[in-house]
């Protein structure tokens, strides 16, 4: 049976909002094409318990088996020069027909050296399309397409994964938190971490990153130039996975390490040379926000604008969670 | 040091720029050479090269090869001139402005052979090329300060340029120099296409259109799945 590798990333011990959702994506891919879901977990030496409380929820969110790797050189941040060999091992022991990584930088890192070593295709900013009414019988399974927009927006690529003959190593773009799918009971197998290849490379020190959180989030919310205030009082009404992106003057720094799913443009950020080429590939959908209460575009970039589209979207917030969040 | 920093033809997009200025910042150590593949000798990237006060040599690889290459040809070919020229460091965008892939670099650190650092925000050359290099870079939530043997290759993602005033004319910008792929010891005729890895092209108009209320945006914001 044909296998799917879905790379698990953490940050300050937790799994990621993007790897949960990545191997969702896995699991539903695997339902429809028939394979089997691995889960691959890097970390530094961790306590089995907290090993098997990780597993756990991998494992809910859907991963048959989880492929566990400890080590000293994996207690830090996943680069090529301290992660590409487990992975590339990995690969080649199960010769996956898939392997995807979460938004977060991860896939940007970590994938194009691997399909390198793989002789497989690469996707960055990946979205995954299963075509329901495409079945074939024997074996039952369903086409899976990947899907991205290329950097200069003019166009899809889509790979068609069954029909490629080779792998694919795709970095997915952030979607919605899914709620777990699976067991809480995967089976467990730990991995050996082969030595670095470049003995010599080494982190030495680290401080958090500001944008570290924008580049998880699903929906990025770009609004002009807020008051302080206003932003803050906003930033406390959005649900999980999504956050807001304001202008400044060089321009919003999130706009350049963000993957989300979806960018909704206020009209007080659409005339405040919103930097959006640079970041296009990595959005599947790029939504203006209008209506009634929004800004006319001359109004919009005026000072106090962005306030009152922020309380606006606020208050929609509001009335779609009284009526129970989704239409 | 030889600092090589490959831009994109015609025109170099936001990584590239970002590159060069990554490269401008390395100091008096850095030698920095601008090389860039395929297309005319006349581009907006050797402009732009030619504008920047840091670049001492301006290199163009011409072959009519090079006019459409895959990824892997181009890797191939840029790690190949990396060490005609000998260089110790090599910079490139992230990924280019057309498919945005970022797979030219990987390709060029693996024929290279050289450790590929994506993310790069910053970097400091060491003091002797048989010292780590110093780099910045973002991955896993934070910045982190990574130390490398030379070479290496580093690849920077796009961002927003600092608007400056404008400098003064530059008194004397580099010629550029042509590099066949015959003086790297790459027989073109030996070249051949790679299969297509990029996928099916669909041509679609970019959703940029799409509009929404206010209330339809809230929704989108609390949905599920």
């Amino acid at each position: 049976m044909a296998s799917i590798v879905a790379y698990i990333e953490l940050r300050e011990g937790a799994i990621t909002g993007p790897s949960l959702f990545v191997v969702a994506e896995a699991r539903r891919i695997a339902d429809s094409a028939g394979a089997t879901v691995f889960a691959l977990l890097t970390v530094g030496p961790v306590a089995q318990v907290e090993m098997d409380r990780l597993a756990s929820e991998i494992s809910a969110a859907g991963a048959d088996r989880v492929l566990c790797s400890s080590a000293d050189t994996l207690d830090g941040p996943a680069l090529d020069v301290t992660h590409g060999g487990l992975v590339a091992q990995v690969a080649a022991h199960l010769r996956p027909l898939l392997v995807l990584f979460p938004a977060g930088g991860t896939g940007v890192g970590l994938g194009p050296p691997l399909a390198m070593r793989m002789g497989a295709a690469y996707m960055a900013n990946a979205s995954v399309d299963i075509c329901e009414e495409d079945r074939s019988p024997d074996p039952a399974s369903q086409r899976v397409l990947l899907s991205r927009w290329r950097a200069a927006r003019n166009g899809q690529r889509k790979i068609d994964v069954s029909d490629l003959e080779r792998p694919v190593v795709a970095g997915l773009v952030s979607g919605p938190f899914p709620p777990p799918a699976g067991e809480p009971y995967a089976e467990v197998e730990m991995v050996p971490c082969p030595d670095a290849a470049v003995p010599d490379a080494r982190v030495i020190d680290s401080e958090v990153d500001t944008a570290a959180d924008l580049e998880l989030c699903r929906v990025l919310v770009c609004a002009g130039r807020p008051t302080a205030a206003s932003a803050e009082a906003f930033r406390a009404e959005l649900p999980e996975g999504t956050r807001l992106a304001t202008m400044d003057d060089s321009g919003s720094p999130a706009l350049w390490v963000a993957a989300p799913q979806d960018l909704l443009v206020l009209p007080s950020a659409q005339d405040s040379g919103l930097p959006l080429i640079a970041c296009a590939a990595a959005i599947t959908h790029v939504e203006s926000v209008t209506g009634a209460g929004a800004q006319s575009p001359e109004l919009a970039s005026q000072a106090g604008a962005a306030d009152t589209e922020l309380a606006e979207l606020a208050a929609a917030l509001g009335r779609a969670r009284s009526r129970g969040g989704t239409p | 040091m030889i600092v090589l920093v490959c831009l994109e033809t015609p025109s170099p997009g936001p990584a590239s720029r970002a590159a060069l200025r990554l490269a401008s910042t390395l100091g008096d150590k850095a030698e920095v050479v601008v090389l860039s593949a395929g297309g005319n000798a006349d581009s907006a990237s050797f402009e732009l090269a030619r504008q920047t006060d840091t670049v001492r040599r301006i290199v163009h690889l011409q072959d009519s090869a090079l006019s459409k290459p895959d990824f892997l040809t181009l890797g191939m070919v840029l790690a190949e001139a990396a060490r005609h020229l000998e260089a110790r460091v090599v910079i490139a965008g992230e990924h280019s402005d057309g498919e945005g892939q970022g797979m030219v670099p990987a390709a060029l650190a693996h024929h290279l052979q050289a450790p590929l650092f994506a993310r790069v925000q910053g970097a400091a050359l060491p003091a002797t090329e048989n010292a780590g290099m110093q780099l910045t870079v973002r991955s896993g939530g934070r910045l982190c300060k990574v130390t490398s043997p030379l070479p290496v290759v580093l690849t920077t993602p796009p961002a927003p340029e600092i608007r400056s005033m404008p400098s003064e004319a530059r008194q004397s910008s580099p010629a550029v120099e042509t590099l066949s792929l015959a003086q790297l010891g790459i027989d073109a005729s030996r070249l051949v296409p790679r299969p297509n890895l990029l996928g099916t092209l669909v041509p679609s108009p970019a959703e940029t259109g799409q509009r929404k209320s206010f209330d339809e945006a809230a929704r989108l914001l609390l949905r599920r799945r």
